[in-house]
């Protein structure tokens, strides 16, 4: 028996008939291949129907009048980890508290400095004593070093979100590739992989940014919540060019999800989920489609579980995925053969 | 479109797309091996699309729900191998009314606002060209200067990212339904290893 269409397939031919209708009335001979379409498999005429209701809803988009800008929508309302179950979170908080409780023990050593960090795939809180938190994403290292006057942080590589208690008295730093991150009280990502430039995130209070070897009213930053910097090396003495983005509150949330062991993407290439991905566990995801990969993602997935995610989006692209040793391979076409028998 | 075709599309449009969520929902948690749940959904609609009169129903949740359940009947039937608590399964339908019916109600300009938002570069410029400012496709192709065909080939993504949008992933209450993909794909993926092996 031949190969079966995928629903994807089918919506997709839906799709392109709808926006050939859409362009003007059909040839006699486009007609009868529509007519033949149309019949050749009984879930088509759904597909159809399921095309053209959403084409007439968007209809509706004249109503946003010209001055609508796509832009200003580009960020979600509602955040991906909402719909995170509370058991979900709680057993997560469970282990990290755990955890966590293990790793106080370790961060008591002033002088020459703690050194904390995580394996590939793991997330790991440590408290600090001041009652401020680092939550450790994966194959993360940092040093703690406290002072009568500072709680000094240094982000050695990957990426950590700082709870700072407050202190007026004694500012939290965080040290990064030349830069300090000043906090009395806030929440912050900091990010420090290879290939990319610091990545730094405020969900909470204030962060104010200076470079190491400068004096600090020179070139201080001052980040507000929902805001995010990249910093380039200050090797190069670039970081001054560096401006703050605005971000918003969803898009924070997204981008911290791996707090709660999730990857959240919305919109993002299949090739960046993909990349993503390769930080949280040995697995690879090979896309060997260059239309794939750029496929947009959208959803919410658990970061140690790449093969799952590579279901899915093998399901939702009508993609073939086949597993070698620690290789997920997608490449695209080839199985339509979901029904088939 | 004839004006009955507007008018069949206009109501599944407002009476039986906002419940595709939850049936997809439903049909992906009481997922058969080799049954889709989107074969499913795709071939239901087909049904209400062949119907003679809409106007006599008076839930059309609950009889979208029905439909789906009697294609997966005829399915299961045609299986050759039928899990035995396949049929039992589904007798145990989840019908309430949930939140999700609201989607497209509530809000739908904004969630359209925000869907056309995620488009590809390209196909957002065309797609806000043709749905916002109404512009015919001949007339997009001259002012983004690409081809006719380009053009609609972009609507066409448009449209399909629509579908993919309010039926599973970006909108507020389906988004669950887009985290489920993976233990969905994952059932589907054994499914399909077995038919292939």
């Amino acid at each position: 028996m031949a190969e079966r269409e995928t629903s994807r397939d089918i919506d997709q031919a839906a799709s392109t008939w709808t926006a050939r209708l859409d362009r003007g009335p059909l040839p006699p001979e486009g007609d009868e291949a529509f007519l033949a379409w149309l019949s050749g498999d009984p879930r088509r005429k759904g597909a159809l129907l399921r095309a053209r209701a959403l084409a007439m809803m968007s209809e509706s988009a004249q109503a946003l009048g010209p001055s609508f800008d796509p832009i200003a929508f580009e960020a979600p309302k509602r955040s991906p980890l909402a719909s995170l179950s509370r058991r979900q979170a709680l057993a997560w908080t469970g282990s990290a508290v755990a955890a966590a409780s293990l790793l106080a023990l370790g961060v008591g050593m002033p002088a020459a400095g703690a050194v904390i960090g995580t394996e590939r795939g793991e997330v790991r809180l440590a408290p600090l004593k001041d009652g401020s938190t680092v939550l450790l994403n994966t194959e993360t290292k940092i040093r703690v070093r406290y002072s009568k006057g500072e709680r000094f942080v240094t982000l050695l590589k990957g990426e950590a979100y700082f709870s700072v208690a407050r202190d007026e008295k004694r500012p939290f730093i965080v040290e990064v590739n030349g830069h300090r991150l000043r906090a009395v009280q806030a929440g912050f990502r900091v990010r420090k992989l290879d290939e990319a430039p610091v990545d730094v995130l405020v969900n909470e209070g204030q962060v104010d940014v200076a470079a190491l070897n400068q004096p600090a009213f020179a070139s201080t930053v001052s980040l507000k919540a929902n805001t995010r910097l990249t910093l380039s090396d200050s090797a190069n003495g670039r970081s001054a060019a560096d401006r703050p983005r605005p971000i918003a509150p969803e898009a924070v949330t997204r981008e911290l999800a791996w707090r709660e062991g999730k990857l959240a993407f919305e919109g993002e290439s299949l090739q960046q989920a993909a990349d993503t991905f390769t930080r949280y566990s040995d697995t690879r995801i090979q896309i060997r489609d260059a239309g794939l990969a750029r496929e947009p993602v959208t959803g919410l997935f658990a970061a140690n579980d790449p093969v799952g995610f590579s279901r899915a989006v093998a399901r939702v692209f009508a993609a073939k995925l086949e597993q070698d040793g620690d290789n997920l391979v997608l490449t695209r076409g080839g199985l339509h053969g979901a029904g088939a028998h | 479109m004839s004006s009955a075709d507007r008018q069949r599309t206009r109501w599944f449009l407002r009476n039986i797309l906002p419940h595709e969520p939850a049936l997809r929902g439903w049909l992906s948690r009481s997922a058969l091996s080799g049954i889709d749940p989107d074969d499913v959904i795709q071939e239901a609609y087909t049904i209400l699309a062949e119907l003679e009169a809409v106007d006599t129903i008076l839930y059309p949740r609950a009889y979208l729900f029905q439909v789906a359940r009697s294609v997966i009947t005829r399915h299961v039937r045609r299986a050759r191998i039928v899990p035995i608590h396949a049929v039992d399964d589904f007798e145990q339908l989840d019908d309430a009314a949930s939140p999700e019916q609201q989607v497209i109600d509530r809000d739908e300009l904004r969630q359209l606002a925000r869907a056309i938002a995620a488009m590809p570069l390209k196909t957002r410029e065309a797609f806000v060209l043709r749905r916002v400012d109404g512009l015919p496709q001949r007339e997009i192709a001259a002012q983004m200067r690409i081809s006719e065909n380009t053009v609609e080939t972009h609507i066409s993504r448009g449209i399909l990212f629509l579908i993919d949008w309010f039926g599973r992933g970006g909108n507020k209450r389906s988004q669950t339904s887009r985290n489920m993909e993976s233990e969905i794909a994952a059932l589907d993926g054994r499914a399909r290893n077995q038919s292939r092996h």
